[in-house]
C-alpha cells in the first residue's frame, strides 16, 4: 500500500517550484562563481561557490522530505512551529548577550541556524491558521486584525532587537500581504497608512536629534559604512549601466574585479550580473522570477482549502518582497538594507528557507491531485 | 468545517489583483534597467571603464589652541603625502621607477609598501612617503602625466609655536594604531580609520573629541588625464552629495606662554618640573616638565630613530614629572606637619624647644641635617631654618592619621583632578593603608620619618602647588584649572569653565598666619633656607625640600650631596607663594637628583615668580621692593649696631686689659 502511494506520488508529484527554482540557482552559482572568481584581494571568497552548491542540495534534499508531509500536518502543528520558533529567537537574545556567538546564530554541534530565517515560515503558517479559522465571511477591518498584529509583532520585535531590520521588516510585509489576500479592507490600509506616515515622520523630524537619524541610518546598514552606502550605490548603478544590452560577458565585469563594489557575492549579486548580462540577461532571468511567482499565484487559486491557499499567497510575498527590495536597491530605488535575492545571493540560512518553502507549496500543490 | 471552496473563490478578485501588482513591480524594474542600461548605458560603460568616479576626504582642520592672552601655541599647517591608488596604477615599471627617483626612495621599498597593503580595497590610496618636500610635490604635480595612479594629499599638521616647551601639557597627535581602534570606535562610538590622526597625550588627548572637527567629502569626477572636475548634480549621480568639513573646536588655556617659556629656561639642564597656580581660582599658569620631546615630530609621522632616542632615554622625556611623577615632598611637607601640630594644640606657635643634632626614639637616633644643632627652636624658626628635631619631636606625639588627615585637607594623596590623563594620586600613608599594602602594624618611628615628608609620603609637583595655594588662600582648595575657553571657529563660545573649589580645610585663621610668617621668613630673613634665592619685588613665602631618593648612612648623610654618583643624589624641591601679605600666585619647582632645595629649584622659581609678577603685578613688585629696602636698611642699622657693640665691648676689654696692665 505504501509503496503504491509513493509510486503514485511521484508520479503525480509537481516539479514546478524546484525546477524554476533550479534554474535561476544554475544562473546563480554561475554568476557567484564570476563575482568570486574576479575578487583579487580577498582569496577566502574564490571556493565559495562550492560551499553554495552543497548548501543548495542540502536544501533540496530537506524541501523533498518537506513536500512529503501532509499540508493539514502543517494546519496541525502551525501553533507550535511558531512557539519552537519565538523560543529560539529569544534565546539568541538571551545566549547573544552573554556573549556565546553572534546574536543571530544559535550554534548545534556542527549547525549554525539562523531563527530569524525559519521564522518567516512559522510566522507564515501562524497567520494562515489565523485567518483560516475566523469567519472571514466580511472584509477585515481595524478590530479583527488585533490579534494577528500581536502574532505577527512578537517575533517581530524579538527579530528586531537581535538587530535584523531587514528580516523584521520582511516579516510585517508578508503579513500585510496574506491580510490583504484575506480580505483587508480598502479602508483600513488608508487608515494604516496615514497614521504610519504620521508617526513616523513626526518622530523623524521632531522626536529625534541629529546623531539619533544618523544612528537610524547606520541601523539600517549594520556592518556597513554608513556615510560609504550613498558611494555604494553609485558604484552599483555604474556596474548595471554598463552591461548595456548584452552586457560585457560572462567573468568580464570590470565593478567585481576591482572590488568597487562590497559584498558582491551576497547583496550584490544583481548588479554583477547585469554588468556581465546586460538587459538581455536581466529580460531571462526576471522571467524566470516572474514565471516563480505566477506559479504560486495558480496554486493559491487552485488549491481547494483556505488554509493551503494563504499559506501559498505567504510564500509567494516573501519572494516577491525579497526580489523587489534586492534588485530596487542595487538599482538606486530604494535605501540599501541587507537582503538577499532569492536563489542568486550567496548564504545558506536563506537558501535553506527558500527551499522549504518550496517543499511546502510541493507538498500543497500534490496534496490537489492526491488526497 | 465551513464550505471551504466557496471561502477559495471569494480570493479570486485579490489573487487577480496581486498578479497586477506583481507585473506592475516588475515592470518598473524593467524600465529602470532599461534607464541605466539602454539610455545611461554608454556613459555608464565609460564610466566603467576608467572609474572616474572617485570620492575624496576633506580632512576637517583640527582646532587650535591659545595662551591665556589668546598667543597662539598650536597652530595648523599643511603636509603632503605621496600615495598611489592601486586600481589606476598603470605601467607599472615605469611609473615605479619614476616615481622612485623623484623621492629618492627606491622602488624595492615602494613595491614592499604595495605588497604590504595588497588586502585592502583597490581604490583605498597606500602612502609611499610622508611629509614630502614642495618641490618633491611641485614635480609630482607637473609629472602627473606620466605617473598614472601617483597622487599627492594634502594633510593638517600640527605646528607647536615654542617647540618642546610645555610638550607634555599639550600633548601630540598622531595615528591612531591598531590596538586603539577598535576601544576607540567602542568609546567614541565614532568611525575611526587606519591613518586617522588622533591626540595621544595631554590636551591633544584629553579634549580630541573637541579639537578634532568633521571630515567631509567630496566626489570628483577624474577624466582621462587624470585632472579633476567637480561632479555636477545630474541625474545620473541623483543622491550623491559633497559633504563640506567642520573645523575643530579652539581652546583658550590659562596657561601664560611667557611664564612657561621662562619656567622651560630655567629647567635647561635639570631634570625636573614646574608648576605654578593662580592662587584664587586655582588657573594652571605654567606646566613644564623636562627633559621634554618634540611634538611636531609626531604629528609628521615620527622618524623611527627620534622614536627610539626618546624610549631608550634613561631619563624618560615622555613622562610628564609634573602629574605621572611623585617625590618625598621631604622638608616641604613641613609645613603640613606643623599645621597638624598647631590646630591639635600639641605645641603653641612661640614656645620654644632646645634641638640639638640628634633625636632619640628607643633605640634608634634621628639626626638633623645639621650637624650641630639649631639650639633653641619655636615654630618660625623650625620652618626657616627647617628644624628636623623640632619636628622629631611632634612626631611623638603627633598620630600618624591625624596627619593624614590634615594632609588631605590639602589635597594631598588623591587626584587634584585636573583635566588630564595619567595623573597619579600620590600617597599619604595611614595605619589602614598600611596594614592593607604590607600586612603589618604602624610603627612609631615611621611617624617621625613622616612627618618630615620621607619614605611613605609622596606628592608630585601639581599636588605641592595645589596644596600651598590653599595655604595662602585661608584654606580654600582649589582644583587645577587648564581651559579658560572653548570656542568654535566663527568666534562663538561653546563653553567657559568657572574656578570650582575641591574643599575647605578648617583651620584657624591664626594658624595659617603663623605659618605664613614662618615661610616668610624661610626666604626673607638672613639664615632662612632660601634667603640667597629670595629675588626682588617678590617677598614670596615658601620651603624647601630635599627628597632623600634612598636611606643614607650616617657618613653619607653628611657628605657632599654633589659628589655623590648622580642616581643617588637628593631631589630638590622648592614650593612657594608670593607675595606673602598678598597672595596671587604659587609655584613648584622639583629638580631630580638637583641636591638642595634652595640651589636648584628655588632659583627656578624665583625666576618664574618674577616673570609673573613683573608682568601681571608691577604695582606691587615696586611696593615690595620699597619694604624689602626698609628690611634691608633695618637688617644694616641691626648689624652696625651690633659691631658698634661688638667693638665697644672689645675696646672695653682692651681697656681693661691696658687697666690691668
Amino acid at each position: 500500500m505504501n509503496l503504491r502511494f509513493y509510486l503514485e506520488l511521484l508520479k503525480k508529484y509537481d516539479f514546478s517550484f524546484f525546477g524554476i527554482s533550479a534554474a535561476i540557482f544554475i544562473i546563480g552559482v554561475f554568476n557567484l562563481y564570476s563575482a568570486t572568481h574576479a575578487s583579487t584581494t580577498s582569496l577566502s571568497t574564490a571556493g565559495l561557490y562550492k560551499v553554495q552548491i552543497v548548501k543548495f542540495l542540502i536544501g533540496v534534499g530537506l524541501g523533498f522530505i518537506v513536500s512529503l508531509i501532509r499540508p493539514k500536518n502543517f494546519f496541525r502543528f502551525s501553533y507550535l512551529s511558531y512557539f519552537v520558533v519565538c523560543f529560539l529567537l529569544a534565546l539568541v537574545l538571551v545566549l547573544g548577550q552573554k556573549g556565546m556567538g553572534a546574536q543571530r546564530w544559535l550554534i548545534f554541534g556542527p549547525f549554525r541556524i539562523q531563527p530569524s530565517e525559519i521564522a518567516k515560515l512559522g510566522a507564515i503558517f501562524v497567520f494562515a491558521r489565523w485567518y483560516a479559522r475566523s469567519k472571514l465571511d466580511n472584509e477585515i477591518g481595524l478590530k479583527k486584525l488585533i490579534m494577528p498584529s500581536i502574532l505577527a509583532l512578537i517575533p517581530t520585535a524579538l527579530i528586531v532587537a537581535e538587530p535584523d531590520l531587514g528580516t523584521g521588516i520582511m516579516i510585517l510585509l508578508v503579513f500585510f500581504s496574506m491580510t490583504f489576500y484575506c480580505g483587508l479592507k480598502w479602508k483600513t490600509i488608508g487608515i494604516i497608512a496615514v497614521i504610519g506616515l504620521l508617526c513616523g515622520g513626526a518622530m523623524y523630524e521632531f522626536g529625534l536629534k541629529e546623531y539619533q537619524k544618523k544612528r537610524i541610518t547606520a541601523f539600517l546598514n549594520p556592518g556597513k559604512d554608513a556615510r560609504g552606502s550613498g558611494y555604494n550605490a553609485i558604484q552599483s548603478k555604474i556596474a548595471i549601466g554598463s552591461g548595456k544590452f548584452i552586457g560585457k560577458g560572462f567573468m568580464k565585469s570590470s565593478q567585481a574585479s576591482l572590488n568597487y563594489l562590497p559584498e558582491n557575492h551576497t547583496d550584490f549579486v544583481f548588479s554583477i550580473f547585469n554588468e556581465e548580462h546586460g538587459f538581455v540577461g536581466s529580460l531571462i532571468l526576471l522571467s524566470l522570477y516572474l514565471i516563480l511567482l505566477y506559479r504560486y499565484l495558480w496554486l493559491a487559486s487552485a488549491v481547494p482549502r483556505v488554509f493551503d491557499s494563504i499559506v501559498v499567497i505567504g510564500i509567494m510575498s516573501l519572494f516577491f518582497w525579497h526580489t523587489l527590495i534586492n534588485m530596487g536597491m542595487v538599482m538606486g530605488l530604494m535605501p540599501i538594507v541587507g537582503l538577499p535575492l532569492p536563489f542568486m545571493s550567496y548564504g545558506g540560512s536563506s537558501l535553506l528557507t527558500f527551499c522549504l518553502c518550496n517543499g511546502v507549496a510541493t507538498s500543497i500543490s500534490n496534496s490537489r491531485n492526491l488526497f | 468545517m465551513f464550505n471551504e471552496e466557496e471561502a477559495v473563490k471569494k480570493f479570486k478578485f485579490r489573487t487577480d489583483f496581486i498578479g497586477n501588482v506583481i507585473l506592475f513591480s516588475f515592470f518598473i524594474i524593467l524600465a529602470r534597467l532599461w534607464y541605466l542600461q539602454i539610455y545611461q548605458g554608454e556613459r555608464f560603460y565609460k564610466f566603467s571603464l576608467e572609474n572616474r568616479l572617485r570620492k575624496e576626504v576633506i580632512k576637517a582642520p583640527r582646532g587650535m589652541i591659545f595662551g591665556r592672552d589668546n598667543e597662539l601655541l598650536i597652530n595648523n599647517a599643511p603636509r603632503f603625502d605621496v600615495a598611489i591608488i592601486p586600481q589606476y596604477l598603470k605601467e607599472r615599471k615605469q611609473t615605479l621607477e619614476k616615481l622612485s627617483a623623484i623621492l629618492e626612495v627606491p622602488v624595492k621599498n615602494i613595491t614592499r609598501t604595495l605588497k604590504k597593503n595588497r588586502g585592502q580595497a583597490s581604490y583605498r590610496p597606500i602612502v609611499i612617503k610622508k611629509n614630502i618636500s614642495l618641490r618633491e610635490v611641485a614635480i609630482i604635480e607637473t609629472e602627473n602625466y606620466k605617473l598614472p595612479g601617483v597622487r599627492v594629499q594634502t594633510f593638517i599638521s600640527r605646528e607647536y609655536q615654542d617647540g618642546e616647551v610645555g610638550a607634555h601639557l599639550l600633548g601630540y597627535i598622531s595615528e591612531i594604531n591598531q590596538k586603539q581602534l577598535p576601544k576607540y570606535k567602542k568609546r567614541d562610538n565614532y568611525n575611526y580609520k587606519l591613518g586617522d590622526f588622533i591626540g595621544q597625550a595631554g590636551i591633544e588627548e584629553k579634549f580630541d573629541l573637541l579639537l578634532r572637527g568633521d571630515d567631509g567629502y567630496e566626489f570628483v569626477e577624474v577624466d582621462a588625464r587624470g585632472r579633476k572636475r567637480n561632479v555636477k548634480s545630474n541625474l545620473l549621480f541623483a543622491g550623491i552629495k559633497n559633504k563640506k568639513s567642520k573645523p575643530g573646536n579652539n581652546i583658550r588655556l590659562t596657561i601664560d606662554r611667557d611664564m612657561q617659556i621662562q619656567a622651560y629656561k630655567s629647567l635647561e639642564g635639570k631634570v625636573g618640573s614646574v608648576v605654578s597656580v593662580d592662587i584664587q581660582t586655582g588657573e594652571v599658569l605654567a606646566m613644564v616638565s623636562r627633559p621634554s620631546f618634540d611634538p611636531e615630530s609626531f604629528s609628521r609621522g615620527i622618524k623611527a630613530d627620534y622614536w627610539k632616542s626618546l624610549i631608550n632615554d634613561s631619563r624618560n622625556p615622555l613622562i610628564d614629572r609634573t602629574i605621572q611623577e611623585h617625590y618625598n615632598p621631604g622638608s616641604t611637607f613641613k609645613t603640613i606637619t606643623a599645621i597638624a601640630a598647631l590646630e591639635e594644640k600639641l605645641v603653641k606657635a612661640e614656645q620654644e624647644f632646645l634641638c640639638g643634632g640628634t633625636f632619640r626614639l628607643g633605640r634608634r637616633v634621628y639626626h638633623d641635617w645639621k650637624r650641630n644643632g639649631h639650639g633653641w627652636t619655636n615654630v618660625y624658626k623650625a620652618l626657616k631654618r627647617s628644624v628636623d628635631v623640632y619636628f622629631y619631636k611632634i612626631g611623638t606625639q603627633l598620630d600618624i592619621d591625624v596627619l593624614a588627615k590634615y594632609a588631605r585637607m590639602f589635597g594631598l594623596g588623591s587626584k587634584t583632578g585636573i583635566s588630564l590623563s595619567r595623573e597619579i594620586p600620590g600617597l599619604i600613608p595611614t595605619r589602614e593603608w598600611k596594614k592593607k599594602r604590607f600586612g603589618e602594624a604602624w610603627q612609631a618611628g615611621e611617624t617621625l620619618s613622616c612627618v618630615i615628608g620621607q619614605s611613605y609620603v609622596l606628592a608630585t609637583p601639581l599636588q605641592l602647588a595645589m596644596s600651598y595655594a590653599a595655604i595662602a588662600n585661608e584654606g580654600k582648595l582649589m582644583k587645577p584649572l587648564l581651559i579658560k575657553e572653548i570656542f568654535s571657529n566663527d568666534g562663538d563660545i561653546i563653553e567657559t569653565f568657572k574656578p570650582e573649589m575641591v574643599s575647605q580645610a578648617t583651620i584657624k585663621p591664626r594658624t595659617l598666619k603663623a605659618i605664613t610668617k614662618g615661610l616668610y621668613q624661610v626666604v626673607n630673613e638672613p639664615r632662612g633656607t632660601a634667603y640667597w634665592a629670595r629675588g626682588k619685588g617678590l617677598l614670596m613665602a615658601g620651603k624647601t625640600g630635599t627628597s632623600q631618593v634612598k636611606s643614607m648612612t650616617k657618613k653619607e648623610l653628611f657628605s657632599k650631596c654633589s659628589e655623590m654618583p648622580y642616581e643617588s643624589r637628593h631631589h630638590a624641591l622648592f614650593v612657594a607663594f608670593a607675595p606673602y601679605d598678598n597672595p596671587k600666585v604659587a609655584t613648584v619647582a622639583a629638580i631630580e637628583h638637583g641636591c638642595s632645595g634652595s640651589g636648584a629649584a628655588a632659583p627656578v622659581v624665583r625666576d618664574v615668580m618674577t616673570t609673573y609678577m613683573n608682568k601681571h603685578h608691577p604695582e606691587l613688585v615696586k611696593k615690595n621692593m620699597e619694604i624689602e629696602k626698609r628690611n634691608f636698611l633695618r637688617e644694616k642699622r641691626k648689624r652696625e649696631e651690633r659691631q658698634r657693640l661688638e667693638e665697644k665691648k672689645k675696646e672695653q676689654e682692651q681697656q681693661q686689659v691696658e687697666q690691668l696692665g
